[in-house]
């Protein structure tokens, strides 16, 4: 028999001056299967509390309403309350009748007897309760980062100097990401290789790091604390193991004139080949499709010429599982392709450059060595443009969101430019200046005030060549007219876009993105680091455009959400999971389809002799989240969700 | 002269947007019409085409199915499937000619009370006007006063 | 040589040939214009076999039963397009392998039966997908239309009359290739969704839900609706079920073996103008 105490909160005057809670209180002492019904000033407090503990075990109640606040305020005290008296915690049920009717309502009888009715409903409802345990899901205390960018190496090494074992997986021949390929960094101006190579060598020489390049992950199984990963090893051609790093296969490799893709095509590179001269491991790759003896068989000089014999053409690619607890997704950017831009010229006008190739030209290890140099002649630029928002903040014909380090590297871009080229003139057509952050107005205006950087309020309607200059036409809103100014050199602020692949690979690895393909965070601001799927977790670019210092304190924090995963061996779960009856499911598998998080798989029901008798349904609830969409598509109600169950609801909704 | 007549209302919604919204009208003290009763679900995803049904057997003269916004669904995916759901039953009973306009659906994400005060408002209104959803509940007074057996 | 001449050889052939281990195909009913089902076992049986205009029932139902295809052995089925499409979505939702199933299929036109080309489910593909592109029957739509043209209180007035006539008998149901359920959910009693009484209200009940059920499932074989011994049109609920899969989310019930269940999957630009 059911023995249900309800405990209505007067909430100081907040429910009491508009519930007459003595009335709430003395009807639904008349309701079938109510043991105890009473009332207090603050059910919260400690007495109050007290007070439902006594009656909980005085009265050996089977259930427990609260008529008070919302279960989004108060359901955890009070069921930390009903688990203290020896009440399993999932037989309460909070009414909600002061944020849904105390404080919304205006005529103390309406309020009455609405408050009445959810206090009734949640009576039904909690009668047909079920004691539920949590869940406990052992941890793997291993974690994996994918993408070995600046913040994937942040990530991998506060979480390997915490103690806990990391695979750092990037997919290209060395960890660095886009920040090994810029020069200096703003605000500070310091050169990104040197505060960026130091971090690298740490990482692949920590102990507790693995460090997995050219390697890529293919599929994602399991769920928190408990993910299988599958990633491919492709194959370098080159052993590392024993290669040195000395480069003189690099040094004899035939085929020279591949445009680098770490240079953005501003150098060359060979077939065999590390991407910069700082990678990390400084074990280079043969290129397969650009290689010779891969093309007809006929080359083979690097295997001649490397004195320790660590060439090897037959190498496979090679699938390694790996059974980690939590995934750090740290996979980064790309520069949108600009080509769509065609009033810029780019793609047209050698001369017409993205940031990225700037960045390139400035780097002293650089394809210039630092030399600010046309990419046409060679030539030491003397005025160049700079556009900004170019596909940033475009709903037209690039997109609708700011990059948000456009403009601080546009003033670094001029800064480094007047420091290289003294009588240079730089002119930067802007929309707005954002240089929110720490140190960044004030590097803005010293671009200029010392720089003597040229800013021009105004969009870029045209650029195009004539006598050997590119002439760039825009308008200058603030003086309001028409500008042309003669450049040498066009440098695009292109915006900062999800890599090419985003959308697959999360779908590969079950997580959610936005409709560019950023990944979405669990909380834009209360769980900004967590990914929609529990254990996977988000750091740098990959999520939103972000600079350095944003896309390293991401790391940290997802470091430290997977720490807190870590502290644990077992991870406890709310027991609001779906469960399957199995003598009545006749394996439709339309549950598994609609199943938003692959928590539900097939069973085999085997007679004594092991002859299957049928498949049915089974529910992972280390994977499922309790969302119950399976539930209400299940048509012979063979699923059902703990804590929401269809017994429940019916009730609930019966008593209404 | 009668008493003006009050619908009955009752809403599903979703614990982590519409019910949160609700939350927030509260604790912004707005005043809406005290008709609509709320039954908390985990997600639009759990919310069952039998429960309307079950709602209008006990008399509710309107329904009102709410969750978050598509993109926000607290489980990425609920309400999606819902929505497809809605679409069909909502075009069901249409043509058994229960009124669409007793069956409500809406978004409200947990910033939105005010939203949800109006919507809250408009329904009521609405199903004011369209008065007792007398024919269905016709039915259940049949099973009330006759027995069959 | 007649089309049922040319299938009982070939129903014969499939036998003998141990290529499958039964012939589900068409037999003499009670009348001279019914049809019955009849299980065809050795080659010698198959004059039992009947093939013409009469031929409409889908007997892809049959397949079903559990244990029939898990000893891995062939069934062979007589089956109209619409019989082929049930095929294909009980495939879908693993209650057959395709791979048991050989199809003898036909079609009836002009009072006459005429033979398919193909065998497996998916050789009728291109035939499906002309059903598709040319979309619904329209004399349903026309009898829906009259429907739709009534105002919501006459409608409901019009499915009362309909309803109250149900008597529960379940013909419907055990018709249905589609209602292949261990357990109905108008036989779940705890909670009781459906009302079993035979109260308009419980037959409001069990007839939305039933429609519901096969919302994006029926293909029209019209089983349903002869088996109905109180003539419930349930052809045009069902219709109107499918016109809202095939409007909204391009879902022709049946087009393929791999096809996903429409409301187990959703486009996140599904429509959604009547959501506030």
């Amino acid at each position: 028999m059911a023995k249900i105490g309800v405990f209505v909160c007067h909430c100081g005057e907040n429910i009491a001056s508009m519930v007459e809670t003595a009335k709430l209180v003395s009807t639904i002492a008349d309701h079938p299967g109510v043991e105890i019904s009473t009332e207090y000033k603050y059910f919260c407090s400690d007495p109050g509390q007290e007070t439902v503990k006594k009656a909980i075990r005085e009265h050996n109640l089977t259930g427990v309403v609260v008529a008070a606040c919302s279960p989004r305020m108060h359901e955890q005290t009070f069921r930390k309350a009903c688990a203290e008296a020896g009440l399993n915690p999932y037989m309460l049920e909070m009414a909600n009748i002061r944020e849904h009717c105390s404080w919304v309502h205006t005529d103390k009888k309406e309020a009455t007897d609405k408050a009445i009715e959810i206090t009734r409903s949640l009576v039904e409802k909690v009668k047909r309760n079920n004691d539920l345990q949590p869940i406990s899901v052992p941890v793997t205390r291993r974690a994996m980062v994918i993408g070995g960018g600046v913040a994937g190496i942040q990530a991998a090494l506060d979480i390997a100097s915490a103690g806990r074992e990391v695979v750092l997986v990037e997919r290209e021949p060395s960890i660095g990401g886009h920040m090994a390929q810029l020069s200096e960094t703003f605000p500070t101006l310091d050169c990104s290789q040197c505060i960026l190579t130091p971090r690298m060598v740490e990482a692949i020489q920590h102990p507790n790091i693995t460090v997995m390049t050219y390697s890529e992950v293919e599929e994602v199984d399991g769920y928190i604390g408990n993910f299988s990963v599958k990633v491919r090893k492709k194959a370098r051609y080159v052993k590392m193991e024993t290669c040195t790093g000395c480069g003189d296969c690099i040094q004899k490799c035939p085929v020279k004139k591949i445009p680098s893709e770490f240079e953005c095509s501003l150098g060359n590179r060979t077939a065999i080949y590390t991407p910069f001269a700082q990678a990390v491991p400084n074990v280079p790759v043969i290129d397969r499709s650009r290689c010779t003896y891969f093309k007809n068989g006929k080359c083979g000089i690097c295997k001649k010429t490397c004195q320790i014999d660590s060439i090897d053409f037959d190498q496979q690619d090679i699938i390694e599982t790996l059974e980690v607890g939590a995934i750090v997704v740290a996979t980064g950017f790309q520069v949108q392709d600009t080509s769509g831009y065609g009033e810029y010229g780019y793609g047209r006008y050698k001369d017409v450059i993205t940031g990225l190739h700037f960045e390139r030209l400035a780097s002293a290890s650089g394809p210039t060595a630092g030399k600010i140099l046309r990419p046409s002649d060679g030539k030491e630029p003397q005025t160049v443009v700079f556009i900004q928002c170019a596909g940033s903040r475009d709903v037209s014909k690039g997109v609708r969101y700011c990059s948000r380090i456009c403009c601080m590297y546009t003033s670094k871009h001029a800064m480094l430019y007047a420091h290289k080229v003294h009588e240079g003139v730089s002119q930067i057509f802007y929309m707005d200046i954002r240089a929110a952050g720490k140190g960044y107005d004030e590097f803005t205006r010293r671009a200029i005030e010392e720089d003597k950087a040229g800013y021009i309020r105004g969009r870029v309607s045209k650029v195009y060549e004539e006598n050997g200059k590119l002439i760039v036409r825009g308008a200058d809103t603030l003086l309001g007219r028409q500008v042309e100014v003669q450049a040498d050199m066009v440098v695009l602020a292109t915006a900062m876009v999800p890599q090419h692949d985003a959308k697959d690979f999360a779908k590969k690895i079950g997580i959610s993105y936005d409709e560019y393909g950023f990944y979405n965070e669990a909380h834009l601001k209360l769980r900004p680091v967590e990914s929609s799927t529990a254990g996977i977790y988000l750091a740098g670019a990959c999520q939103s455009p972000k600079d350095i210092p944003d896309s390293v304190a991401q790391a940290s924090a997802a470091a430290a959400k997977v720490l807190g995963l870590f502290s644990k061996e077992h991870l406890e779960r709310e027991p609001v999971v779906a469960m399957v009856t199995e003598s009545t499911c006749a394996g439709c598998w339309g549950c598994a389809t609609a199943c938003p998080y692959n928590a539900i798989d097939h069973r085999d029901i085997n007679d004594r002799n092991g002859n299957l008798i049928k498949r049915v349904a089974s529910v992972n609830p280390g994977l499922c989240q309790g969302c119950g969409t399976c539930v209400s598509f299940c048509r012979s109600n063979s699923i059902d969700l703990a804590g929401f169950t269809e017994k429940q609801i019916f009730a609930e909704v019966m008593a209404l | 002269m009668s008493e003006p007549f009050e619908p009955k209302i009752v809403a599903f919604v979703c614990t982590y947007c519409t019910y949160a919204g609700a939350d927030l009208a509260g604790t912004s003290r707005m005043k809406y019409a005290s008709n609509v009763r709320i039954v908390r679900l985990p997600c639009t995803g759990r919310i069952s085409p039998m429960f309307i049904l079950k709602a209008l057997q006990k008399g509710a003269d309107g329904v009102l199915v709410s969750g978050c916004h598509p993109g926000d669904c607290h489980f990425a995916q609920g309400n999606y499937h819902a929505r497809r759901r809605w679409t069909v039953f909502r075009a069901l009973l249409s043509f058994t000619g229960i009124p669409e306009e007793r069956i409500k659906f809406s978004w409200i994400s947990a910033a939105e009370g005010a939203k949800f005060a109006e919507l809250i408002n408009g329904v009521t209104e609405e199903i004011r006007s369209l008065g007792p959803f007398e024919q269905y509940q016709e039915l259940q007074k049949i099973i009330e006063t006759q027995s069959t057996y | 040589m007649g089309i049922q001449e040319q299938y009982r050889n070939e129903a014969a052939e499939l036998l003998s040939s141990g290529a499958v281990k039964l012939v589900i195909g068409y037999g003499e009913g009670s009348t001279s214009d019914r049809r019955r089902p009849v299980f065809i076992r050795s080659a010698d049986e198959t004059a039992r076999l009947v093939l013409d205009a009469n031929c409409i029932a889908n007997l892809s139902g049959y397949l079903v039963p559990e244990g029939l295809l898990s000893d891995g052995k062939s069934v062979a089925v007589f089956l109209k397009p619409d019989g082929i499409r049930s095929v294909n979505i009980l495939a879908a939702e693993a209650q057959v392998n395709p791979d048991q199933v050989v199809i003898l299929g036909f079609d009836i036109d002009g009072g006459q039966a005429s033979p398919l080309p193909g065998r497996k489910a998916t050789d009728f593909a291109p035939l499906i997908e002309s059903q598709k592109s040319t979309g619904l029957s329209t004399e349903l739509q026309q009898e829906a239309d009259q429907l739709e043209l009534m105002s919501a209180t006459d409608r409901f007035e019009y499915w009362n009359q309909q309803f109250s006539k149900c008597i529960k008998c379940y013909a419907c149901r055990q018709v249905c290739p589609m209602c292949y359920c261990r357990r109905c959910i108008v036989d779940v009693n705890q909670p009781q969704w459906v009302n079993t009484s035979s109260h308009t209200l419980g037959n409001f009940e069990w007839n939305i839900v039933r429609a519901f059920h096969l919302a994006g499932r029926c293909v029209a074989c019209g089983g349903c609706d002869r088996a109905c011994p109180v003539n419930i049109p349930l052809r045009l609920i069902n219709h109107r079920m499918s016109k809202e899969a095939l409007d909204a989310f391009d879902h022709f019930a049946g087009e393929s073996a791999d096809q996903k269940p429409v409301l187990a999957t959703f486009r996140q630009d599904d429509p959604e103008t009547f959501i506030l």
